[in-house]
């Protein structure tokens, strides 16, 4: 999808759409169009239910007196309100109203609006990043998927006064959706094409935007005492790894901040199986993994003036005659002993090796983890927010404020002592699971036990990674929820002005 | 029955409970009621004590038997660790052969009237006439303690405050305990009858009058009983002729079979607890009446029986609530939103209260979020929702907020009525889908939260650390933090 800005006039091809604020106002551009076909805008708002609400939208196909194939009228809502998602919702809609419409161009013709709290460089830059989200589509491996059934639209005009600004804008914002494409390309991806070794070497690839990429395999892994991380792969014939992405865009010697992440790229459950129906979800288990590659993707092109280190545990959990058994005792890299009681709570397993190494060897100020952890976040906070857990409220409301301003939303739960006897072990330092309850809660518990006094806070994503619907500016498949969260967390918090 | 005494001495008792502090490097800090001869003799060849809060070690000294007891505190022991000795001195001692206990921790008049509480709280389990005989293992050895402070009188006074509220918390873990065969809905109504004596008004809405008033969802859900279903108010009118009062409703299923959608046999087997919400209503009243509280409040029990027979409603009926909205009821075992629905919009309508507290043995997902150490709180108002969650941290009767925004009303869409009162999934928030729906029978503006506390109203397994301060059993979660809530709001208007 080509996105480009340009001087506001009537398109000579292709669709146009202009919007229309609530109480059937219409903008000074849809007031252009209206008078160039005669007043037909307006007779078709009128003899319709189109109030110019948010979400709403008018479709007039061919009208006369211009060139435009169509103009489509998108309601905007009241003007205060009119805020960056808003914006980006907008942006959305019109990738979903004309994705297939057999346009090959659309033109967006939106000036400032009087009243909002964008500009109207800033709301044309949103504009452009809610279609460039929304125009995602994986599609690799339809061989025979017909031309017709094929998205028609492949560019898409701004048209504005302040042009060049917004191009500017954007370029920004482009760059931080260009990680956001990889994030949920790589969970995209069946298991059999991603799996531990070629995830790593997908990492690898990044080396050539000035990262730095280290992959160890189980051999180093062993040395470093990984017990935990390296019995959740044993049972599978693919070799586990860990990668570190470390981004160095500040002060040299200035402590990082850390993000790690859950990269199991199948889950099979290994011994403690799965039941059959739905298995195939579980390709994206290395959601979280793939959220700080694309994270850290985004901020490596934007040239962030921050010190970041992101670090992934990857595993495939796969039943077989090596597998770790329920009631093996694993001796993690922090030295502290774990009772396997249910060989399917293993993210938690190989989180706990990741977060050891990344704070021996990086000393980061704060860390984030990311992990498709629990199906007890679903039923805990169902498919709108992740969970949120932190030993730290500092963090804790950076990273909520981060996720209100992107979309990304995040709901902070408990993770103190009167959670922490549910994983004590009859026979180890500590179980993998608890039992009565609280699932997601006792697994921050647990990884909050490989925490040493560093700001750390956990975002349980197991909810929101895959969405089964379409969303404003995400089509349903891999969310790659994280990455713009992350980015504005760094962006707000930690980079040099 | 124990008996809690409080003197300057401790005449009179077989045993003598006293205090110690860990030392940072190891070793004991002895109080100065601990400084007695031959009890660091017998207490080395016990290295095992370290007096951490709550730790209870009898040992056996040669002046007679001698409790330890842990108080890891500095200097002011605040009130929950006081309690948590409390507890733990009587759950350890209650049934290994002391008769009489005096416990010498050298504690002011208010530390010691918390520690009576606490053991107070404990002090309790189900009414022996459920056996045919006496089971000795069940029985209590130690029948009296005497606390001893150099100030009984004033003991004494704060006790009877926090006295009242173990009674209460006592009475309503009885009706909880009590079998459903016994407690049907019109005996759950004639045992309230007990509030009255204290100057509580109680008015019955019985099912002809459920009926005439238009209370379809509760009638519903008590189709299917041979024992109907009923509303019971109970106001205290304390405060103010003028002033609005307080709400408290309260979800009061004597028996939940899960109805057409019948519960399977594992999970069935509490249910005679599903009243667990109206009964902490209950308890609270009666705190209120007994300490004379200065405040007008209503609590509201919504009270049916959850049966499967050819009166029953079915999955698919839909159902007009009190205050007009249309449901249809799609799991005949989310039984408690519907009752409740009609008692919320019937409170609000009838009682014009200036807020409302609702509390629920509602939805398994609550546990599955929060475990059994904190029940589920949805607030329409910020400053209420941190009032209760302060409450309960400061009470121990934990609570933790969880969303109630409309993001997840697309779940609650009914292809004909007006809502439905669940979603089919089984992986689908129904606790945060059971408040929404709540939501719909509350006028808006008036301020009204929801406790979920299907979690916590049973206490779950000491090993995994879930006791609570009441010990095993019921715990009528919710008195006391709805008690402290509304202390410091009557408080807070007296100093306005």
């Amino acid at each position: 999808m080509k996105i480009s800005f340009a001087k506001p006039t009537l398109p000579t091809e292709g669709a146009l759409v202009v919007g229309v604020l609530e109480g059937r106002a219409l903008t000074p551009a849809a007031v252009k169009a209206d008078q160039a076909t005669g007043g037909q805008l307006a007779r078709a708002i009128a003899a319709s239910r189109f109030e110019g609400k948010k979400e709403q939208a008018l479709l007039l196909q061919a009208p006369a007196g211009i060139e435009a194939s169509r103009v489509l009228l998108l309601g905007l809502g009241k003007a205060a309100d009119f805020d960056a998602l808003a914006a980006e919702a907008l942006g959305g809609a019109v990738i979903a109203q004309l994705a297939s419409s057999g346009d090959a161009v659309v033109t967006v013709a939106l000036d400032g609006l009087e009243g909002s709290t964008l500009s109207a460089p800033e709301a044309a830059a949103a504009i452009a990043l809610g279609a460039r989200l929304r125009s995602y589509r994986f599609d690799k491996y339809r061989t025979k998927e017909k031309k017709e059934d094929k998205p028609s639209l492949k560019k898409v005009v701004i048209a504005l006064d302040a042009h060049a600004e917004a191009k500017k804008a954007f370029a920004v914002k482009d760059l931080v959706a260009e990680g956001v494409f990889l994030t949920r390309d790589l969970a995209s991806e069946p298991a059999n094409v991603i799996y531990p070794e070629s995830l790593a070497e997908a990492a690898k690839s990044l080396s050539e935007l000035g990262l730095e990429i280290e992959v160890l395999g189980e051999k180093q892994m062993k040395k470093l005492g990984m017990g935990a991380l390296l019995g959740v792969g044993q049972g599978s014939a693919r070799e586990s790894q860990l990668v570190t992405l470390r981004w160095n865009g500040g002060t040299k010697d200035d402590a990082p901040v850390a993000f790690v992440g859950k990269g199991v790229c199948f889950d099979s459950g290994g011994i403690s199986i799965k039941p059959a129906a739905n298995m195939e979800d579980m390709k994206w288990d290395m959601g979280g993994a793939a959220v700080v590659i694309g994270l850290m993707k985004a901020l490596a092109l934007r040239k962030a003036k921050v010190n970041v280190v992101g670090v992934v545990g990857l595993v495939e959990n796969m039943p077989s005659g090596t597998a770790q058994r329920p009631g093996d005792v694993v001796t993690s890299m922090s030295g502290q002993t774990i009772e396997v009681i249910n060989t399917d709570a293993e993210g938690r397993l190989v989180l706990a090796d990741a977060l050891w190494y990344t704070q021996q060897q990086f000393k980061p100020h704060s860390i984030v983890d990311l992990a498709t952890l629990t199906g007890a976040i679903i039923v805990s906070l169902g498919s709108h927010y992740a969970g949120l857990f932190s030993n730290d409220d500092d963090l804790a409301d950076k990273l909520t404020a981060a996720g209100k301003d992107v979309g990304e939303k995040l709901w902070r739960m408990p993770v103190d002592d009167p959670y922490d006897k549910m994983i004590k072990s009859e026979i180890a330092d500590m179980k993998n699971v608890g039992e009565g309850g609280a699932g997601s809660v006792t697994a921050a518990m647990f990884l909050k036990r490989f925490i040493k006094d560093t700001k750390w806070a956990h975002l349980d994503i197991a909810g929101v990674t895959w969405a089964k619907a379409d969303k404003p500016v995400t089509p349903k498949g891999a969310t790659a929820f994280g990455v713009r969260l992350l980015d504005r967390l760094v962006a707000a918090n930690y980079e040099q002005k | 029955m124990l008996k809690i005494l409080f003197e300057k001495t401790a005449a009179g008792a077989d045993a003598l409970a006293v205090g110690f502090r860990p030392k940072k490097d190891g070793g004991l800090i002895f109080r100065p009621s601990a400084k007695l001869p031959g009890l660091e003799q017998a207490l080395s060849l016990k290295h095992r004590f370290k007096a951490e809060e709550g730790d209870v070690l009898p040992v056996l000294a040669p002046s007679g038997w001698l409790v330890a007891v842990g108080l890891d505190v500095e200097e002011d022991q605040d009130e929950a660790a006081l309690r948590r000795i409390g507890s733990n001195l009587f759950g350890e001692l209650c049934d290994g052969g002391i008769e009489h206990l005096a416990v010498a921790l050298d504690l002011g008049a208010e530390e010691a009237a918390e520690l009576a509480y606490g053991m107070a709280l404990r002090a309790w389990k189900p009414a022996a006439k459920y056996r045919s005989k006496p089971d000795p293992d069940d029985e209590w050895s130690l029948t009296a303690v005497t606390i001893v402070t150099e100030d009984p009188d004033a003991a004494r006074i704060r006790f009877e405050r926090l006295g009242i509220v173990a009674e209460a918390v006592s009475f309503a873990r009885d009706l909880v305990v009590a079998p459903a065969n016994e407690l049907t809905p019109q005996a759950f109504s004639d045992r309230l009858a007990d509030l009255f004596g204290f100057g509580v008004s109680i008015e019955i809405l019985d099912a002809k009058a459920l009926a005439k008033q238009g209370l379809n969802l509760l009638l519903a859900v008590g189709r299917g009983s041979a024992n109907p279903p009923l509303l019971a108010v109970l106001r205290w009118n304390g405060g103010k002729k003028s002033q609005a009062p307080l709400a408290f409703v309260g979800k009061g299923i004597t028996f939940d079979t899960g109805g057409l959608c019948i519960k399977d046999e594992e999970d069935m087997g509490e249910m005679k607890g599903d009243m667990g919400g109206a009964a902490t209503v209950a308890g609270l009243i009666r705190v209120l009446a007994r300490r004379k509280a200065a405040v007008n409040a209503v609590g509201v029990l919504a009270i049916a029986e959850n049966m499967v027979s050819g009166a029953a409603q079915r999955p698919g009926d839909v159902v007009t609530g009190y205050n007009g909205r249309t449901v249809e009821v799609v799991d005949t075992d989310a039984e408690g939103r519907l009752v409740l629905a009609d008692a919320l919009a019937w409170t609000a309508k009838n009682c014009k209260p200036s807020l409302m507290v609702d509390l629920a043995t509602l939805t398994g997902a609550v546990e599955s979020a929060l475990g059994k150490k904190r029940a589920g709180l949805f607030c329409n108002d910020d400053d209420l929702a941190e009032k209760l969650f302060e409450a309960g941290e400061e009470e121990e009767e934990l609570l933790w907020r969880l969303p109630l925004v409309d993001v997840y009303d697309d779940d609650l869409k009914s292809l004909i009525a007006d809502i439905r009162s669940c979603s089919w999934d089984d992986m689908a928030p129904d606790h945060i889908h059971a408040a929404r729906f709540l939501e719909h029978f509350v006028p808006k503006g008036l301020p009204w939260a929801h406790l979920d506390i299907a979690g916590t109203s049973e206490a779950g397994d000491e090993e995994d650390g879930d006791e609570p301060i009441t010990g095993p059993g019921p715990t009528a979660f919710g008195i006391r933090l709805l008690d402290r809530l509304i202390d410091d709001m009557v408080e807070e208007d007296e100093e306005e």
